[in-house]
């Protein structure tokens, strides 16, 4: 599903940071680009409420560099988190080529993770696809908080057939955003050409 | 259905390549845009005296979501689509309009450029656009893309985001 543009011998793909509201997506993505150096990312843009919750998208293009001939990039988008952004949240996913889903460890976002998955399932259905037909990476973010929930526990709601790779993060901090970013971006690769 | 990828390869690049031109001659523009629904660049151009254009993939992207966002505007009204989108500022305009079902047309234009020119030579190169993408559709080229390719792209993603 990636975009090639022969003419300037560009190969594009788009991952999706799905999750609840509030989960940590935004951060992820404001962490990369603090980090990624200049050349190798584009402008991020984010179009978010005055209170910084995002109300459409944001959006960071990454260059990886040229593989046989081909400039390799990485579009990176979130979702808006909140329930009532739905129609946002099912647009963005249109060609997506890999998610990661931003899981919560708050005790009290449990339900807020399992709704956000299943809504997740639904939007991708809209487009003809299931999660099986897109790389997906699981991402527990906020470890730090003192009374997070054992990773098994938010994995058994939102992946309880335990198919997706799992990473424990504090995306505040950058724990585990790069981890997360490379697996999916791996899997991502590999079905290029496979499919 | 799983959205297809649009790829313009050879002559069907150079055919909307020659589209763009002459639609930014005909109306005055400074850029024009053939982008995916997904808000990738499959093509653009840009006139010979523009200054350099905006972040292009910002542009797509914005506008591949706005067009989105548009069409069900236009649902929650009773209208299948609202074919054509225009922005216009004091000194600068957009306007955006389906090429057909996968792919939008963007022009990006200044107060010397009239609307009425550009909307009319616009949906003209919008139809043909929409043509080629259709034929895009109907023949995807084989990338050929193998191991070697997965096998350096992944020593790439090791070197920008560690191992």
């Amino acid at each position: 599903m990636s975009t090639i543009n022969f003419a300037n011998r560009e190969i594009n793909f788009k991952i999706v940071y799905y999750g609840p509201g509030l989960s940590g997506k935004t951060t992820n993505l404001k962490w990369i680009y603090s980090k990624i150096p200049e050349g190798r990312k584009g402008e991020m843009v984010s179009l978010a409420t005055e209170d910084e919750r995002t109300l459409f998208f944001d959006f960071l293009p990454l260059d990886l560099g040229e593989v046989k001939g081909f400039k390799t990039r990485f579009h990176l988008y979130t979702v808006p988190g909140q329930v009532f952004y739905n129609a946002s949240r099912k647009l963005i996913l249109r060609g997506v080529d890999g998610i990661v889903f931003v899981a919560d460890s708050a005790p009290n976002r449990l339900r807020a993770n399992a709704e956000s998955m299943r809504n997740m399932r639904e939007n991708l259905a809209e487009y003809g696809l299931k999660v099986d037909d897109v790389p997906v990476v699981l991402q527990v973010n906020k470890r730090d908080l003192p009374d997070a929930l054992p990773v098994e526990m938010v994995q058994a709601v939102v992946d309880p057939e335990g198919r997706f790779p799992v990473f424990e993060a504090v995306a505040t901090e950058g724990k585990g955003v790069f981890e997360t970013l490379k697996e999916v971006s791996r899997r991502v690769l590999a079905r290029v050409g496979s499919t | 259905m799983v959205e297809p990828s649009l790829v313009l390869y050879g002559a069907l690049y150079q055919r909307a390549m020659d589209v763009l031109q002459e639609t930014l001659q005909e109306t005055g523009a400074r850029y024009a845009l053939f982008v995916d629904r997904k808000g990738f660049v499959l093509a653009h151009k840009e006139a010979l005296w523009a200054p350099k254009p905006p972040p292009l993939d910002s542009l797509a992207t914005l506008v591949a979501g706005n067009a989105a966002a548009t069409q069900a505007l236009a649902k929650l009204l009773g209208e299948a689509r609202f074919q054509e989108v225009v922005h216009q500022g004091e000194r600068m305009g957009l306007y955006v309009d389906e090429a057909g079902e996968f792919a939008l047309l963007v022009l990006v234009f200044d107060e010397n450029a009239p609307l009425g020119k550009v909307k009319l030579h616009g949906k003209r190169a919008a139809e043909t656009l929409a043509r080629l993408a259709e034929e895009a559709l109907a023949n995807p080229p084989k990338l050929n893309l193998d191991t070697q390719y997965r096998e350096e792209a992944k020593a790439l993603l090791d070197e920008l985001l560690g191992n």
